[in-house]
């Protein structure tokens, strides 16, 4: 394997997954700050139907 | 107030500055300095010069600021008759996109000399950047001359509010997308070589914007979010929301350029789809044949304000 190829895709691994790691920290963040409180009814009453559609 | 006005003061003087064609750097003989047509530029005195000299081609040295070893060839020079105005002839093009410099060598006025003369001969930067921003937004507008984007122009263009909010949350997600992805591109993808990837990671970003634009607007808004509905989740596979940052690779632009682009491209979008939902609202009230109502009439709409904006194809601004 000729090292030049090595070396692009081993940035390449590292740029994706820093990319992904702060992205992913962004969002989790986000969403905790603007969490929107969820009435449960709505789940369990979804719960129950038959979910076809 | 008074500090409004002074603003207001520094706001005209900065706008002065940019807008201004020519900085007169060593001559402050020189008073204005600009291309004129394709191989001509135009240089105003603040008073008569000596014809005989000025008229001499060899008295010139004229480059693009780009290559200062490679002189422009000169054709003829004429001076107007009260020896205020020059007019130096080129003999190939100028390419106007680049500031040229020009050096006179001597230059006399009224028998007094006033030696050598340099100056940059430049297109405004402003108008620049205003012909990238009407040029994204209407003269290749990506709904009606490129087609990107119709699934969401037709979905979200029945009503006029639906359009307004979908065409706002469109030119944010999109000038945020498209500088962070000008500035990733920039600084990590090209350094590292690996600008094969810039699909993927455009595609990444454009989800990332969408996920936190809906998130947040989920808290601040509910009753847009409401009425966006499934089309917010639409603008992550948009085409034009990706196509925006690989044109920006394409022409090359920098980071204000890109910004204007954007902003044009949003714009035209935000455009495209109240004009659409105008008409849609109006035509619901029209007498449309069974076989062309709903989403047909809405294709031959689209195809006649397709068919509008081609008048706007091939112009140029400044």
């Amino acid at each position: 394997m000729d090292p030049q190829l090595v070396k692009i895709a081993m940035g390449g691994l590292a740029v994706l997954g820093v990319i992904g790691i702060v992205f992913g920290i962004g969002l989790a963040l986000a969403a905790h700050k603007f969490h929107v409180e969820v009435d449960p009814k709505v789940e369990a009453v979804k719960e129950v139907l038959a979910g076809a559609q | 107030m008074v500090r409004y006005k002074s603003l207001a003061i520094f706001v005209l003087i900065t706008l002065f500055i940019t807008v201004s064609n020519v900085w007169a750097s060593a001559g402050s003989f020189i008073k204005k300095a600009s291309f004129l047509k394709k191989d001509k530029i135009i240089i105003f005195f603040a008073g008569p010069v000596d014809k005989k000299i000025v008229e001499d081609i060899d008295n010139y040295y004229v480059y693009e600021s780009t290559d200062p070893d490679i002189p422009l060839k000169i054709k003829g020079a004429s001076l107007s008759e009260d020896g205020k105005t020059l007019i130096l002839t080129f003999t190939e093009e100028l390419n106007q996109h680049s500031p040229h410099v020009v050096v006179i060598k001597k230059l006399v006025s009224a028998g007094r000399n006033l030696g050598v003369a340099s100056f940059t001969v430049r297109k405004s930067y402003a108008g620049f950047l205003f012909s990238i921003l009407i040029g994204a937004m209407l003269v290749h507008n990506f709904v009606f001359t490129k087609y990107l984007g119709l699934c969401v122009f037709f979905g979200t263009s029945k009503r006029k509010a639906t359009a307004i909010g979908m065409g706002i949350t469109f030119t944010i997600v999109m000038v945020c997308s498209a500088m962070i992805s000008w500035f990733l591109y920039n600084y990590v993808l090209k350094p590292l070589n690996l600008q094969f990837f810039q699909v993927v990671i455009f595609i990444g970003i454009v989800s990332l914007i969408v996920q936190a634009v809906d998130i947040i607007l989920r808290k601040i808004n509910p009753f847009l979010f409401k009425a966006f509905g499934i089309y917010l989740m639409l603008v992550l596979a948009n085409c034009v929301i990706l196509a925006v940052p690989l044109l920006i690779v394409v022409n090359g632009y920098n980071a204000i350029e890109a910004f204007v682009f954007s902003l044009g491209a949003g714009l035209g979008y935000f455009l495209a789809l109240f004009l659409m939902s105008s008409v849609r609202e109006k035509l619901e009230l029209a007498n449309v044949p069974p076989s062309y109502q709903g989403l047909s009439i809405a294709f031959i709409t689209a195809g006649l304000f397709g068919l509008a904006f081609m008048g706007f194809s091939g112009m140029s601004i400044f």
